[in-house]
């Protein structure tokens, strides 16, 4: 043969890949590389012994997926050849032709007695009986009747499937050969472990999954053929654990909740304190202050910080919340969430900084930070009841564990983006830590931690329908009542609520940054 | 190692750096059993970044350090503000050991002695171009009108008058660079670190900032330590020349022997492709006068004169003006030798006779 050398060295590499059956490979992986379109390369092996040759060969997506689909034509296969087809509705038909049995038994008596008129009622019943019994029977029957052709299906899928694998081989076989050639850890040749494997795995799967599907009273039937050992003591339909263990400790932490709250009451009231404090002082500012004064200063604010377009806006969302009557309820609203981001800012900003500077406090941290940001709020309303009771505060809390991670991770990662480059030329200039953090990070980093800001202002008011069932009064616990009583204008109006001072907010922060950028 | 002179404003004593964990016992296998770098590599999975570097730079001198990438040039400069610490050696810088300074004295070091540029010029994007030449100034603390006052002495030295208030992402890459190198003279330091400044910068602005620098130097007096990968560059700027491989100084010389002596194959390759016409002198070619035998019918006293520090693009003129050799003489006007045109072409061809 007068190949090209570097097509030898191609067709060596294949042998060394595949060891066994080399020329086999050769010559269908030559096929496969060389043709433009489709081609179809046929795999005997592969056919024969479907998942356990991927098995074989370390190819274990091909085992997986030709396991389940020869899985679902056995199955078929099963069902027509021994599977009670209509089996449930055998079972009803006995049940009730034992319960016409029982009535016309019990009619039979009432007659001895005398009791005409009791005795037609039960004969009636079971009249009635019987002509559902018959249906049953009948359609039973008709089941039946469908096993031969549920068995050819299952022949029929059997063999579609075997084609599938034959055809498909080589495909597959190719690919891993071509992964096998960048990363060498990957399998080549033949695996005994892997048919072992493969074996393993087919025995576990394979027959308990057949008769789950084609035999009616799958744990009778195991325990028939176990002698008791499977379905009996160890029923396959359902796991045999109860919530015994679930019990057990649902109870050891409802002690423990009662225990830290009793042994931490004092801290948990210091920060119950500190929130209803900043919590209070917004409100004054909010509510105490004459509404046109507040109305006022809002406005000019918006058009100081953004701009007139978003000025105008501002006026139009808070002339609604005034005229809807929910200028009180609203600003209580904005003082949760002032309350909230406020301390999420007070509190992330540090931490954001510190996890940007140390890459091991932000792997530790980082776990947490998903924990907050992904578990259910209602998780963490009950613990959170459990130290803290109901009302605000508690609610600033939740908004508190839900709003402040991105405003940490914005920050650390604005930290981390600072360049090395700038950092060690202000080094290189004398620059103190705390000069260094002042002067170049932090400033460097603002674009990202004004982003983070945003976004946790607009996660606390996601959250004020939540803080309102643990009792947070606002436009949350108007929402939440519109909820109880279904009433829909209620919980329309109460919604456009949340949605304008949403939008005030985001518009005005980040109108303000863009002039700023300018 | 020879005794230093009380003009030497940088000494670097045998100074080693060695990155990795192990970097003290690698230091140690390293000085016992004289372990080259990829022994270091595969024993301790430890980096030379530096090994074994010594020189002093004089005041006012302008010392390159020339090296290709990864020839360790960057970590060395690196070490002269404590940037990076050695793993060994020592480092004295006008006169101070370096290593024995606390943060506070190592911060005011080089708050006020030693500036620095830096090939990626490093401003701060958010500070107006006057903010950023005086933040060494804000770093010592020094009030906001000395602050400007200085900074806008620093940019009429680098010809960026009316630029003040403009943000560094307005202006180009030259003339962030100038900004960059106003900001290093700010504090008026005695000595200048650049690492590879006109790196980042096209061939034509590189000139003239090559032009500005030396022009600046010649008037400031700088002493300056200047990185490059570029031996033109060194040549150009340098009053001598370092030349690194693999973390080790090969070669420490003034441009002119460089080129006619390089050191070793390595320094060799990189002088090949350089023109030798200004860097050689009529020193290094010359016939010594009691050898040179006249041609029939030359005379000497009819020859033209140059002097021995006369350069070979020099000599080129002169030769072309005339048939006679060229009759070198020395400072005191004594002549000492002659150049004819043989001995010219020679000495143009491989820089030596």
């Amino acid at each position: 043969m007068t190949e090209p050398a570097d097509k030898n060295h191609l067709g060596a590499s294949i042998d060394t890949f595949a060891v066994s059956k080399t020329t086999f490979y050769r010559r269908e992986f030559t096929r496969i590389q060389e043709a433009e379109g489709i081609v179809l390369s046929w795999n005997s092996m592969a056919a024969i012994f479907g998942p356990l040759w991927g098995a074989m060969r370390g190819i274990w997506g091909f085992f997986w997926v030709f396991l389940v689909l020869e899985m679902f034509a056995l199955v078929q296969i099963g069902r027509g050849l021994w599977g009670e087809l209509g089996g449930d509705k055998l079972e009803r038909y006995e049940r009730l032709s034992a319960n016409i049995a029982k009535r016309e038994a019990q009619a039979a008596e009432l007659l001895a007695a005398g009791d005409a008129a009791g005795a037609e009622g039960k004969l009636k019943i079971a009249t009635n009986l019987k002509k559902a019994a018959e249906t049953a029977l009948l359609e039973a029957q008709e089941a039946a009747q469908q096993a031969t052709t549920v068995l050819l299906i299952g022949l029929s899928l059997l063999l579609l499937v075997k084609l599938l694998e034959g055809f498909y081989a080589n495909h597959a076989y190719e690919r891993q050969y071509l992964k096998w050639r960048s990363n060498p850890r990957i399998q080549s040749g033949t695996s005994v472990k892997g048919v072992i494997w493969g074996l393993v795995l087919v025995f576990c799967i394979l027959p308990l999954t057949l008769i789950r599907f084609t035999v009616v009273k799958t744990d009778e039937t195991l325990s028939a053929f176990t002698g008791g050992l499977l379905g009996d003591r160890l029923p396959m339909t359902e796991f045999p654990v109860g919530k015994e263990y679930f019990t057990i400790l649902a109870a050891h932490g409802d002690e423990g909740f009662d225990w830290l709250a009793n042994r931490f009451g004092g801290v948990f009231d210091g920060i119950t304190h500190v929130i209803r404090s900043v919590l209070n002082a917004i409100e004054t500012l909010l509510i105490g202050t004459p509404w046109p004064v507040v109305m006022v200063v809002i406005v000019v604010a918006a058009f100081r910080l953004a701009g007139i377009r978003i000025a105008i806006f501002t006026a139009a969302a808070l002339a609604y919340l005034a005229f809807m009557g929910l200028w009180e309820i609203s600003m209580i609203t904005v003082a949760l969430i002032g309350t909230g981001a406020f301390l999420c800012i007070l509190l992330g900003i540090p931490l954001g900084i510190w996890f940007g500077k140390s890459q091991r406090a932000y792997k530790t941290a980082e776990p947490v930070l998903d924990f907050m940001q992904t578990m259910p709020a209602f998780v963490y309303l009950i613990p959170i009841i459990a130290f803290f009771g109901t009302g605000k505060p508690p609610g600033v809390l939740a908004t508190l564990i839900f709003a402040m991670p991105p405003v940490i991770r914005l920050t650390a990662l604005g930290m981390r983006g600072v360049p090395e480059t700038t950092k060690e030329a202000a080094l290189a200039f004398g620059c103190s830590r705390r000069q260094l953090l002042w002067n170049v990070e932090l400033p460097l980093a603002m674009p990202s931690i004004m982003t983070g800001i945003n976004q946790t202002i607009l996660m606390s008011l996601s959250m004020v329908v939540i803080a309102s069932l643990i009792g947070a009064e606002g436009l949350g616990a108007l929402i939440l009542e519109a909820l109880q009583y279904a009433a829909k204008g209620q919980g329309l109006l109460g919604g456009l609520a949340i949605l304008f001072c949403a939008m005030v907010i985001d518009r005005v922060a980040q109108g303000a940054y863009k002039k700023n950028q300018d | 190692m020879q005794p230093t002179s009380s003009q030497d404003m940088i000494v670097l004593e045998n100074v080693w750096k060695i990155f990795g964990y192990n970097a003290d016992e690698a230091m140690a296998a390293i000085k016992e059993r004289n372990l080259s770098k990829n022994d270091v590599l595969a024993e301790f999975g430890c980096v030379v970044g530096i090994a074994d570097c010594s020189f002093s730079v004089r005041k006012g001198e302008v010392f390159c350090v020339m090296g290709l990438s990864g020839s360790g040039k960057s970590t060395m400069v690196r070490h002269l503000n404590r940037l990076i610490e050695p793993t060994a050696g020592k480092i004295n810088v006008l006169g101070r050991d370096m290593l024995a300074l606390n943060d506070a004295d190592l911060r005011a070091m080089r708050a006020r002695e030693i500036g620095m540029v830096f090939q990626h010029m490093a401003l701060l994007p958010h500070r107006t171009v006057r903010d950023n030449v005086a933040f060494p100034l804000q770093i010592r603390g020094e009030s906001k009108a000395k602050r400007w006052e200085v900074s806008q002495r620093c940019l009429a030295m680098v010809n960026l008058e009316g630029y003040e208030d403009r943000f560094p992402n307005e202006l180009s890459g030259g003339m962030q660079q100038r900004v960059g190198l106003a900001r290093a003279l700010a504090s008026d330091p005695d000595v200048l670190l650049m690492d590879e400044p006109f790196s980042a910068l096209d061939p034509l602005i590189r000139r003239q900032l090559q032009d500005q620098f030396m022009e600046l130097s010649q008037k400031l007096h700088k002493t300056t330590v200047f990185i490059t990968h570029d031996l033109d560059e060194a040549i150009r700027i340098g009053d001598r020349i370092a030349i690194m491989k693999d973390g080790r100084i090969v070669q420490i010389g003034t441009p002119e022997e460089i080129v006619t002596q390089p050191a070793d194959d390595y320094v060799r390759d990189f002088v090949e492709g350089i023109s030798k016409l200004k860097l050689v002198f009529a020193h290094s070619i010359m016939v010594p006068i009691s050898e040179f035998k006249p041609d029939r019918g030359q005379k000497l006293d009819k020859a033209p004169r140059a002097s021995h520090a006369a350069s070979l693009d020099a000599l080129i003129d002169i030769s072309a003006t005339t048939t006679h050799p060229i009759v070198i003489h020395d400072d005191d006007g004594k002549e000492i030798g002659v150049v004819d045109k043989t001995t010219l072409l020679k000495g143009i061809q491989g820089g030596k006779a």
